[in-house]
């Protein structure tokens, strides 16, 4: 078994089934780490509470929402900001939030008379909102507060609102995966069924598991439009609240990030027979294959291959211009869960690097199986690292750049390693063909930047060339290119502009003739 | 009366203008040396912390969580802050000194933090490490009592507490800065060294703007010493700049050794400086120096050419730390500008009893509303429906968008600054802060002028 136990946790033995390194001819049942399970104390993981995992990630991005979190205020006010989900409302959800301010005499005396003024409130600063989302906390979840009572009461009271109580505590779980869970599974028990949707198009989908990071959920969005097939909700991305209580109505669930929301699409198959299809948005072979597999579950191919065609002609040969620059460079493939196995593999196709390394905060065995099977041979894969291992493994493996956090970022900056932030991404949207030649641009302007060039050098005893005025990223990345790639006429630089949104919102959608003939799965 | 204290009357809060204590505890805790702090509770009260910081300051701290889980919520988590304290000795050698930072479940579930320091001082701390000097610190902080601000208030009072020992009497004074940044101490240590006087800083966190080295030191750490630490008790005064962060510790060293304290001015603005300056001198019977007076000159130049032609009777509306936005006010009255909204985003009784406060209402002759125990919404409200109407927000960038949806320009000051580069670094205290302060309103007023394309053309021969 190629478990790698790191120097500085020597002292912690039970970390050493938490990595593993990839060796040559290996299977998963060789190279599998533990994972998920409870952290070790004071070992300085990176891992959130089962209240951000809820809140932070799947609930807050809902837009038409207010988040009422229950409890004192820190809870609210530090899963505020910090995030890059857009909304096409004017970003309502990342604007505002709400804490009920427990305070003492309320841990003492109970809470929920308040939550409920706290409530009433809230409706009262923001008329045009009808929707709300209640987040326990470690604080109101111990002292016992009943919040789906108190939210009940509201809603006899004052019929046009509607609430949904989520209680996900910060200490539900190991990591914020507990969280996801939860919350996954009181929006189908609570609010699942309650809302017959306006059907527009024969074909119905729930898009679920993307998180409108930059707009990724509006680059997707247009390419199912395109296909004349009905986004009947998204989970919860630029999601509506009265969209997502019309769940029950699809005849598809797309999946995206398998690790925060299958739960939901596992549940809806049982409950409404709705088929669970995961896709890619990410890289041009994953995201193809993925649209025509969506197209083929509605007899539609030809309207996917269609926009395949199109967006690859447009798109592939500026993702090939990165990808000639980019070969052979090693990346350290560190995110919080799911995209370990969305990008392992296809950033080495599709750009040429090497993933040396692969960890997961808050993934699952399971993910770590496909991260771990679609990464490198000698890869480090690390199941819930913390700050001296990772210290460690870029010593040991000196990546050329590391997608990961904004403050684990902080660390690799210091060691004079780039960083691309994988959760909130760069210069997003990251999805869709265009967005993917943004993340390439992304990697190639971090490894080819001159003060990143600048930052190896020690100046009180390295040789200091003197010889240039400037470098530019191409008089680096071109260096050992072949004449051929240099001078081709066909590969070109990404040419797209800095919002790439703004051309979506404008665009006007085929309407397609219903296919009658067209059996569905019944709903 | 033209000045008026109200308090938030809504139950609830829309977005807030500070956060729990425990990140006011682990605040302080990163300013000192060799000390890495575990918060007991939930890792969120750890995770975002730290992301605070750095998106605040682009650099990691380290700080350690416990962990707590749901058998811990149920059972008691004690057996987690034993195990965290041994991990962390073990992998981290350097490390002398351990806070436990207490938050609300670990409070509320009643854990006794103090009671499991006492343990581990008799059992792990004289057994597996009998030949290490380590110090664990319990700091209480539950989330559901205060802010952010009380927690650091709090904090600093516990280390003080915890190492300060009479010994020999010194010369040195005490400098408590309150929340300040990397350049806030260096201006500090700049006004200190030209009077001569040394201190024992709380907390020397200039080094929080650490420098991308060949040799790639990976995290930022404070600097103040056990032994700085300690030696606050023997100190000839203790100046506390901000009362409520750090004032508590002042109390304390003075309640007990009878050290002078000397609480507040925060030295923001030219007149707080003097202040300043005047009471450092009768403590230590250092004359200010001609140097002090040319800077001050300088300063005093700039801030001329910007006042009475631009910032004069400008409405401006300020929230964040107490301490910062009732001097900031001060100092924004001292060049003519009217502030007419300030926001205190706490419970703190003791506002109402503020002598700077009673000081603005018996002096102003026009209406300012000081709201305590306030949110951000007190002021968009004030915006978006009562028709407030102001010419500047100076504030920190969780209230970014109000600037944004109404088109206010917006200074970005206290903590945290996010949206805008290297803020940290620019100090606000002292001659030099007062200077780069009104440069700094005068250049985001001058930029909203040509936005919004207000009588631009005045500045063509200014």
């Amino acid at each position: 078994m190629p478990y790698h136990l790191f120097k500085c946790s020597e002292c912690i033995p039970e970390r050493g089934k938490h990595a593993v390194i990839k060796g040559p001819g290996e299977t998963l049942a060789d190279a599998l780490p533990l994972g998920y399970l409870n952290t070790i104390p004071g070992s300085i993981s990176e891992r959130g509470c089962a209240y951000c995992g809820a809140k932070h990630v799947i609930g807050t991005p809902m837009k038409d929402v207010i988040h009422m979190s229950h409890g004192p205020v820190g809870c609210t006010y530090d899963t505020w900001q910090t995030k890059r989900y857009l909304s096409d409302n004017d970003n309502f959800q990342l604007k505002y939030t709400y804490a009920t301010d427990m305070k003492e005499k309320h841990i003492i005396f109970g809470a929920e008379k308040m939550l409920k003024q706290n409530i009433i409130e809230a409706f009262e600063a923001f008329p045009a909102i009808k929707r709300m989302t209640i987040y326990q906390t470690c604080a109101s979840a111990l002292i016992g507060d009943d919040i789906n009572a108190v939210a009940n009461k509201v809603m006899k009271e004052m019929p046009d609102v509607d609430i949904f109580v989520c209680n996900s505590p910060g200490f539900g779980g190991p990591s914020q995966s507990g969280g996801h869970h939860k919350i996954n599974i009181a929006w189908i028990n609570q609010k699942v069924g309650t809302v017959e949707p306006e059907t527009t198009s024969e074909y119905m989908i729930n898009y679920v598991g993307e998180y409108n990071i930059q707009g990724d959920q509006e680059v997707m969005q247009d390419y199912f439009k395109r296909m004349g097939i009905q986004v009947l909700s998204t989970f919860t991305g630029n999601g509506s609240y009265d969209d997502l209580r019309a769940m029950h109505r699809a005849h598809l669930n797309v999946l995206e990030c398998a690790r925060s929301a299958e739960y939901i699409c596992n549940e809806l198959r049982v409950r409404y027979g709705i088929p669970r299809l995961d896709i890619d948005g990410f890289g041009f072979e994953p995201l193809s294959s993925s649209l025509k597999k969506v197209a083929m579950f509605f007899g539609i191919e030809e309207r996917a291959q269609a926009i395949i065609d199109e967006e690859t002609a447009r798109w592939k040969p500026e993702l090939e211009w990165y990808k000639a620059r980019l070969a052979g460079k090693k990346v350290c493939l560190w995110p919080g869960g799911s995209k370990l196995w969305h990008w392992a593999n296809c950033i080495h196709e599709e750009m040429g690097v090497d993933v040396v390394s692969v960890y997961t905060k808050f993934g699952h065995q399971g993910d770590m199986e496909k991260g771990i099977s679609r990464c490198e041979e000698g890869a480090l894969a690390i199941d819930d690292p913390n700050e001296l291992e990772g210290m460690e493994a870029m010593e040991m493996l000196e990546p050329d750049i590391i997608f990961t956090g904004k403050r684990p970022g902080e660390v690799a900056k210091k060691v004079r390693v780039p960083y691309l932030n994988a959760h909130a991404y760069h210069n997003g949207p990251w999805k869709g063909f265009e967005g993917w030649v943004r993340f390439a641009r992304d990697v190639y302007n971090g490894i080819y930047s001159p003060i990143h060039k600048l930052s190896l050098l020690d100046i009180s005893k390295d040789e200091i060339p003197v010889d240039r005025g400037f470098e530019t990223q191409r008089m680096l990345s071109d260096v050992h290119l072949s004449e051929e790639i240099k001078n081709s006429t066909e590969l070109r630089e990404y040419t797209g502009g800095y919002d790439l949104l703004k051309g979506l919102k404008e665009r006007v959608y085929p309407e397609f003739p219903p296919k009658a003939n067209v059996a569905l799965p019944a709903v | 009366m033209y000045c008026e204290l109200t308090e938030r009357e809504r139950a609830g809060i829309i977005n807030p203008i500070f956060t729990c204590q425990p990140a006011g505890a682990q605040y302080a805790s990163i300013g000192i040396k060799e000390c890495i702090g575990i918060v007991h509770g939930g890792q969120g009260c750890v995770m975002f912390v730290r992301l605070l910081f750095s998106q605040h300051f682009k650099e990691s701290f380290e700080l350690a969580s416990s962990s707590l889980h749901e058998d811990g919520a149920v059972f008691g988590a004690l057996n987690r802050v034993e195990e965290a304290v041994d991990v962390l000795l073990m992998r981290y050698p350097d490390v002398k000194v351990i806070p436990i930072i207490s938050t609300c479940a670990t409070e509320v579930i009643g854990d006794d933090i103090d009671g499991v320091v006492r343990k581990l001082n008799a059992g792990l701390l004289k057994e597996k490490y009998k030949d290490r000097e380590v110090h664990l610190i319990p700091v209480h902080t539950p989330s559901f009592v205060g802010s952010m601000v009380t927690g650091y208030d709090v904090a600093v009072r516990d280390f003080v507490k915890y190492f300060a020992k009479k010994t020999e009497p010194s010369a040195k004074i005490n400098l408590i800065t309150g929340w300040a940044n990397p350049g806030d101490v260096r201006a500090l240590k700049h006004l200190l060294a030209e009077m001569q006087v040394e201190a024992n800083v709380l907390f020397e966190i200039e080094t929080f703007d650490s420098p991308l080295m060949p040799s790639g030191n990976h995290v930022s750490h404070g600097e103040t010493t056990i032994q700085e630490l300690s030696d606050t008790a023997n100190a000839a005064a203790t100046f506390a700049l901000n009362r409520y962060e750090g004032g508590k510790a002042a109390e304390y060293l003075r309640d007990k050794f009878d050290v002078p304290a000397i609480i507040g001015p925060s030295p923001i603005g030219i007149r707080n400086t003097d202040t300043f300056l005047k009471k450092l001198s009768e403590a230590t019977g250092k004359p200010i120096p001609q140097s002090l007076v040319r800077e001050r000159g300088i300063a005093l130049d700039a801030i001329t050419d910007v006042t009475h032609m631009f910032l004069a009777d400008k409405k401006v509306a300020l929230y964040g730390n107490p301490d910062l936005v009732i001097s900031l006010t001060q100092f924004c009255l001292d060049m003519e500008m009217k502030p007419v909204l300030l926001l205190l985003g706490d419970d703190n009784a003791a506002y109402k009893n503020d002598p700077r406060l009673k000081e603005l209402e018996e002096n102003l002759d026009y209406k300012l509303e000081i709201v305590m125990n306030a949110d951000l919404w007190e002021l968009e409200n004030r915006i978006k429906n009562e028709g407030l109407e102001v010419d500047l927000i100076m504030g920190h960038s969780k209230g970014r968008f109000i600037s944004i949806d109404y088109n206010i320009p917006m200074v970005r000051i206290g903590f945290p600054v996010y949206d805008r580069a290297g803020m940290y670094r620019h100090p606000v205290v002292g001659y030099e802060g007062a200077m780069l302060l009104a440069e700094n309103i005068a250049n985001t007023w001058f930029a909203d002028m040509e936005h919004k394309h207000n009588r631009e053309p005045v500045l063509n021969v200014w």
